[in-house]
């Protein structure tokens, strides 16, 4: 029993640590429509500065989200500004995704080329320190993590519900031409969203730096888990990317225990491509309209 | 998703100069890439002349569904994995890779069937991301089951060498197989390209409903499109098996592998025949020399060079090099081209038609039976216990105000929504009548249909698009091509044959929507509004025209808001409201009806009039 | 035409590098980008002060060695980048490679071209397994692995926890590549050999996140002896997720990789991984006694790279290029056949070289002499534990 509280758990924290990682992807394809493979180097990206700033200033690794997230943003939104909208109108959607390919190959190996393959170690701050939760074991840091995952899907919810600009975000992802018709300023949006992408992974780096060991490619260890975790929440919803990312850490975290770390994977692309194929508007997403028809 | 092709589409008189010279410089190519490492035997450089020919090979293969059909796959490193692991597998048990290739390429036609099939409900990025999962599951089982696959440690041949194992100590016999792979993969992407096959899969591409209306089996020909493709990539799989000599799941079945392919398409010009062609031919060299000329001055600085390009490239040419070289070799640029959109006029018969009457002669007995169709959407009846019959050679009128279900109606009869009961049957050539469940069966037995929002294949030149109809009767690219023209030039859309469809007007393309159904050769029309948006002479000529396909035996239903067309076209007319048939008959008892007038003006006006 | 212009731009990159006279070039293929690049460039490192030493004592017979480097970062380019060194720069040999994948990728096209291929790290028996002629490997592989670190579990760490080995209960994680399976493989024939109990073999991506089920699986299975073998990534993992797990076995025996390297200990902590033990190639806290030129190989380290060497690979790969170079100095000229002649000839005695063990090529052209060492992580430092005369500690138990 002790064993299954602690897989599941464990499940949670890892969903935690996904669903961080995931919440920057379901805004930038959720809203702005676009498969950016870029994500994981944007969160090593921003690993990097973390560990940067928290080693050359000996701050706490939560202080430099001061400078993490902004920096992040400015990312995020020059990469919309000068990648993907100059490709909106292109005849062929996916040349965004190879975009984004490219994106990806050139930050990885403009960090490899930057910091060596070495790993880069950001100091815990006793954030690795763990906690005894009844007959259960958490790490401080990972709790943490949790925490500011829900707390940043009830911000951006509140942030896309009550503001004016989110309201614009929230038309603009639901239909990009009825909004462009009401007004709404689409390429600010798209950049703005892209940027607000980038800054909430720039958070996840933050939280994560201290209990993962930075390398140039620490992203493509988190990107696929990513898309999973966002299709499964339903295409850009946030609190679907939450539960979504609970659902594949306790998979993950069962999977391996009972099945065989081995499998883990298979288990979870499995589990992937079957909801994907059953009900392709994702867990918690609402129903698509399939036909343009009538 | 896009593009028609320049050197494999259609040829027009003026650009059949041009493609002449473009199937020269592609026929140069070609021998270059066979001629160049022959003459400099040098085993590195044979060595890149094999993997430009291989990535060539493995992007057209690619192409046939990523870029005909436009199902972005970014797993198909799995079919060249599986041709890899097969081929290798039957090596060592002493079986040529030869007949091994084939046993792969039957093996991934297979899987790529069976994943494929749920898939192709899943749009854009869900089918990518479906695509990549498929790989990584693979990949982990390739891992998993060692016995088979030898795990992690991979499998190596011994070096018999020799034809008979396609193991060979000097480079070119292996140069001279992949080139002839390149040709057959490309004959395949060229033949598929120009044939019915090869329109299905790009109509689908464009819009899967206006396929389906001209008769596509839109999933049937996408299965077809991803064995074809699958096959192709299986079999340079086995090929670069015994090329490499030795293989594992991380490289067999490499995500970084399956984008390159996809990429060199890309670049080259995705749906083009020759595009992935030159994006190899362009991209394998740059990589190679960033390696070789950067690779050893700093970790990763090779590394960040082709991400940079890779990233210019997409920016700077988003539609592939193939845009940029047709905008060079395309005689006049489409801007200096006065009047693209003007359509000509619609060629009315000479004679005069019969007038209409529902018991003029040349009606026949029933061909369409509708019985109690009824349909809910989420607890709305949106048609409540729709009756009636189409009797051959009639023009029925189908009027009602908006929301009144009459498009429903059509959807229903032409099997692009279920109903929830009732029937709809069809009498087919065969002279008895069938109940069709879905558009390709209702195509099949001679029904075809247009949309009311039109539906052109945006990126196809009206006559692909009408030739697309056309498809349904002829077999023959020759024959199709011909009858598309013939109905083009009957719909006033002769002079535009050339023109891309997304550059026409309104009028134009629901001219084009005609011609397209009218390519098919129909012997029941269901027209949705057509003459909506076409000018007043116009309307009159399509007027004239309709009742000289009528002539012709056609059977047709038309909803129709233009009054002065019901009146002068319909035998008789039948009013929807609310999901009901409140009335039917001669055209003039009907607009008499009070219940019509009420349901068009509401009950005052109707009270005022009675 | 775009081709041959590219083609040209590629021959005209390579012609600049074009050899000067009294020149002999030699291959040097390692990964050095993508995932492997940190032990592949530190691989590649020992080669080069190698080369370096043997240049300044005068060259390959009069003629100075020049490196052309390839990058191997996956198996088609491995065998790319081999086919470039051998027709393009015509190198008389080729070092390598790390890696077991590209290793086995390149040495096909090699053999083939029957140019000699010298492995000096890549530990998968497949290497040397297909028997090539022109294929030589210097150092101990994954069998001396599996072997070495079962040894030193029944030899040393089952006495000391005083226990009998046989009341141990083993845990055999591995990562899920060649080497890591091959390791593995080994591991677990010798356990059974020696009638020990194996409860648990599991293998995992070495990209995992998480690492916490493996942990749960070896607790509940009542594993005390845990051997990894693994990566940088999947070792700090392990041992952070085992510690925060409050899993504590009686003793973790790392296979190399990331057990053998200081940013590794750092990462965990001190702390933690203290008392870990860790089967490898010679490291270098050691006795320099049994390791003679040890001392001389960081100094010009350090000299050259300016930091400390992140692992025992470069002194692996610099001893097995150093032995294979002289003795080409000592042969008859730079044909395959000549070098082949030459590398029979090889006869180092065990404890002559720089990582402890001899040179000798025996069956399948393995150096038949090739040993491991076994470690220890005491307060930071891996020290050497065992063969006894390399040893410069006494195991610590903690019990």
């Amino acid at each position: 029993m002790t064993t299954f509280l602690q897989i599941i758990t464990n499940g949670l924290m890892l969903g935690g640590l996904f669903a961080i990682v995931a919440i920057g992807l379901t805004l930038i394809f959720g809203i702005v429509k676009v498969v950016n493979f870029a994500h994981g180097e944007f969160l090593m990206v921003g690993m990097f500065l973390t560990w940067m700033i928290t080693t050359r200033m000996g701050l706490h690794p939560f202080a430099s989200v001061i400078l993490v997230v902004p920096a992040m943003f400015v990312l995020g939104a020059l990469t919309q500004r000068l990648l993907i909208q100059p490709l909106m109108g292109a005849e062929d959607d996916h040349v965004q995704i190879f975009a984004t390919v490219g994106l990806s190959t050139a930050l990885m190996n403009l960090a490899l080329l930057t910091y060596g393959a070495d790993i880069a170690n950001t100091p815990t701050f006793g954030l690795r320190a763990p906690i005894e939760l009844g007959p259960v074991r958490i790490l401080t840091g990972q709790l943490y993590i949790f925490l500011a995952a829900i707390a940043l899907v009830i911000a951006l919810q509140l942030f896309l519900k009550n503001s004016q600009t989110g309201r614009a975000i929230r038309a603009v992802a639901q239909h990009r031409v009825a909004a462009e018709l009401m007004g709404v300023n689409v390429p600010r949006i798209y950049i703005l969203s892209f940027g607000l992408g980038a800054a909430c992974v720039g958070l996840a780096a933050v939280l994560i730096a201290p209990l993962y060991p930075t390398s140039s490619n620490i992203g493509t260890y988190f990107v696929l888990t990513a898309f999973v975790v966002v299709v499964l929440g339903g295409l850009g919803s946030i609190p679907g990317a939450f539960f979504g990312a609970m659902v594949i850490g306790i998979v993950d975290s069962a999977a391996g225990y009972y099945i065989g770390s081995g499998l883990r994977e298979a288990v979870v692309f499995g589990l992937f491509l079957v909801i994907l194929i059953l009900r392709p508007s994702g867990l918690f997403g609402k129903r698509m309209t399939l036909s343009h028809l009538s | 998703m896009s593009h028609s092709d320049i050197s494999a589409g259609p040829d027009t008189s003026p650009g059949q100069a041009h493609s002449r010279r473009g199937a020269i410089a592609l026929a140069g190519l070609l021998a270059a890439l066979l001629v160049i490492p022959l003459v400099i035997d040098n085993a590195f450089v044979s060595h890149i002349f094999i993997t430009i020919c291989l990535f060539a090979a493995l992007s057209t293969a690619w192409n046939i569904v990523g870029g005909f059909a436009g199902q972005m796959s970014l797993g198909h490193a799995m079919f060249y994995g599986i041709g890899a692991y097969v081929g290798m597998i039957l090596f060592q048990i002493g079986i040529s890779p030869w007949l091994g290739m084939f046993a792969g390429a039957a093996v991934a036609a297979l899987v790529g069937m069976v994943i494929s099939y749920p898939c192709f409900r899943l749009k854009g990025p869900f089918f990518t991301l479906a695509s990549i999962a498929f790989l990584e599951v693979m990949r982990v089982l390739a891992l998993q089951f060692t016995s088979v696959t030898g795990g992690a440690t991979g499998m190596m041949i011994d070096l018999r060498l020799g034809w008979t194992w396609m193991v060979f100590r000097e480079r070119w016999p292996s140069l001279l197989i992949v080139f002839g792979m390149l040709l057959i993969t490309l004959a395949v992407a060229w033949a598929i390209r120009r044939s019915r096959l090869g329109f299905h899969l790009v109509a689908t591409r464009e819009r899967e409903s206006a396929a389906k209306a001209a008769g596509v089996r839109t999933v049937r020909v996408r299965l077809i499109a991803v064995a074809i493709s699958s096959a192709l990539c299986a079999m340079l799989g086995t090929f670069h098996a015994m090329y490499l000599t030795f293989i594992e799941p991380a490289a067999m079945f490499s995500l970084v592998f399956s984008i390159q392919i996809a990429m060199f398409a890309l670049i080259g010009g995705i749906g083009t025949v020759t595009g992935p062609l030159l994006g190899a031919v362009l991209l394998v060299p740059i990589t190679e020399w960033a390696r070789a000329s950067l690779g050893s001055s700093a970790l990763g600085l090779h590394g960040f060079v082709y991400g940079m390009v890779l990233i210019m490239f997409v920016l700077f040419m988003p539609n592939g090099i193939m845009s940029v070289i047709k905008r060079f070799i395309t005689p006049k640029p489409p801007t200096d081209e006065p009047t693209t959109t003007e359509t000509g006029p619609i060629s009315a018969p000479a004679k005069a038609a019969e007038a209409p009457s529902p018991d003029r002669a040349g009606i026949g007995s029933d061909i369409l039976r509708v019985e109690g169709l009824n349909k809910n959407f989420g607890g709305l009846a949106v048609t409540r216990d729709v009756n009636f019959t189409l009797r051959e050679g009639e023009i029925l009128g189908m009027i009602g105000p908006n929301g009144a279900g009459k498009t429903t109606v059509f959807n229903m009869i032409s099997g692009f929504l279920a109903q929830d009961s009732g029937t709809v049957s069809l009498r087919g050539p065969d002279g008895q009548f069938h109940q069709p469940n879905n558009p390709a069966d209702f195509a099949a037995l001679g029904l075809g249909r247009t949309f009311q929002i039109v539906q052109p294949f945006a990126a196809m030149s009206v006559e692909e698009n009408i030739m697309v109809g056309a498809f349904h009767r002829h077999h023959d690219e020759k024959n199709a091509r011909e009858a598309a023209r013939q109905t083009a030039w009957k719909m006033g859309l002769g002079p535009l044959l050339q023109a891309e469809a997304r550059g026409l007007t309104i009028g134009g393309l629901k001219r084009l929507e005609v011609a397209r159904v009218m390519a098919m050769e129909p012997r029941v029309l269901l027209l949705d509004e057509v003459m909506a948006g076409i000018n007043q002479t116009d309307v009159r000529r399509a007027i004239d025209l309709m009742l000289s396909i009528r002539d012709g035996g056609v059977s047709i239903i038309a909803i129709e808001h233009v009054m002065q067309a019901v009146m002068s076209l319909s035998d008789r007319v039948i009013v929807l409201a609310s999901g009901e048939v409140i009335a039917q008959g001669r055209p003039q008892d009907v607009v008499r009806d009070p219940q019509v007038i009420e349901a068009y003006l509401g009950k005052e006006f109707a009270d005022a009039h009675a | 035409m775009t081709i041959k212009t590219y083609l040209t731009g590629t021959a005209l990159a390579l012609a600049l590098a074009s050899p000067a006279l009294a020149e002999v070039k030699f291959g040097s293929l390692y990964p050095i980008s993508g995932p492997l690049a940190l032990l592949g460039e530190e691989s590649a490192r020992g080669l080069e002060i190698a080369v370096d030493e043997i240049n300044a004592a005068g060259g390959l017979q009069g003629e100075q060695i020049v490196l052309e480097r390839g990058d191997a970062v996956d198996n088609n380019q491995a065998t790319g980048e081999a086919r470039r060194l051998i027709s393009f720069v015509g190198v008389k040999g080729i070092f390598g490679s790390y890696s077991s994948a590209r290793a086995i990728a390149a040495s096909q096209v090699s053999e083939l071209a029957g140019v000699p291929y010298f492995e000096l790290g890549a530990v998968a028996d497949e290497v040397t397994g297909r028997g090539l002629e022109y294929l030589f490997r210097t150092n101990p592989t994954a069998a001396h692995m599996g072997a070495d670190s079962i040894t030193l579990l029944v030899d040393s760490i089952a006495p000391g926890l005083g226990k009998s080995p046989e009341e141990l209960t083993l845990g055999i994680i591995y990562e899920d590549s060649s080497y890591g399976t091959s390791v593995a493989g080994h591991q677990e024939t010798h356990a059974k050999e020696a009638g020990l109990n194996v409860a648990v073999k599991a293998h995992y991506a070495a990209n995992s996140v998480d690492m916490s089920s493996i942990v749960l699986s070896l607790r509940e299975a009542g594993v005390d002896v845990v051997l990894q073998t693994s990566y940088q990534n999947d070792s700090v993992l392990f041992l952070q997720q085992a510690n925060e797990a409050g899993y504590e076995p009686l003793a973790i025996i790392g296979g190399g990789g990331g057990y053998s390297m200081q940013p590794t200990a750092d990462a965990v902590g001190h702390d933690v991984i203290d008392g870990v033990f860790d089967v490898d190639f010679t490291q270098f806290a050691v006795n320099t006694e049994a390791t003679p030129g040890l001392e001389e190989f960081i100094t010009a380290y350090e000299e050259k790279y300016g930091t400390a060497p992140r692992s025992g690979h470069s002194l692996a790969n610099y001893v097995g290029a150093k032995v294979i170079l002289e003795a080409i100095a000592a042969g008859e000229g730079f044909e395959p056949d000549q070098i082949v002649a030459a590398m029979q000839a090889v006869d180092v005695p065990q404890g002559a070289t720089a990582a402890g063990y001899g040179v000798k090529f025996g069956e399948n052209n393995q150096n038949e002499r090739a040993t491991m060492m076994g470690m220890q992580w005491q307060d930071g430092r891996l020290v050497t534990i065992f063969p006894e005369d390399a040893a410069v500690a006494e195991i610590r138990f903690n019990n």
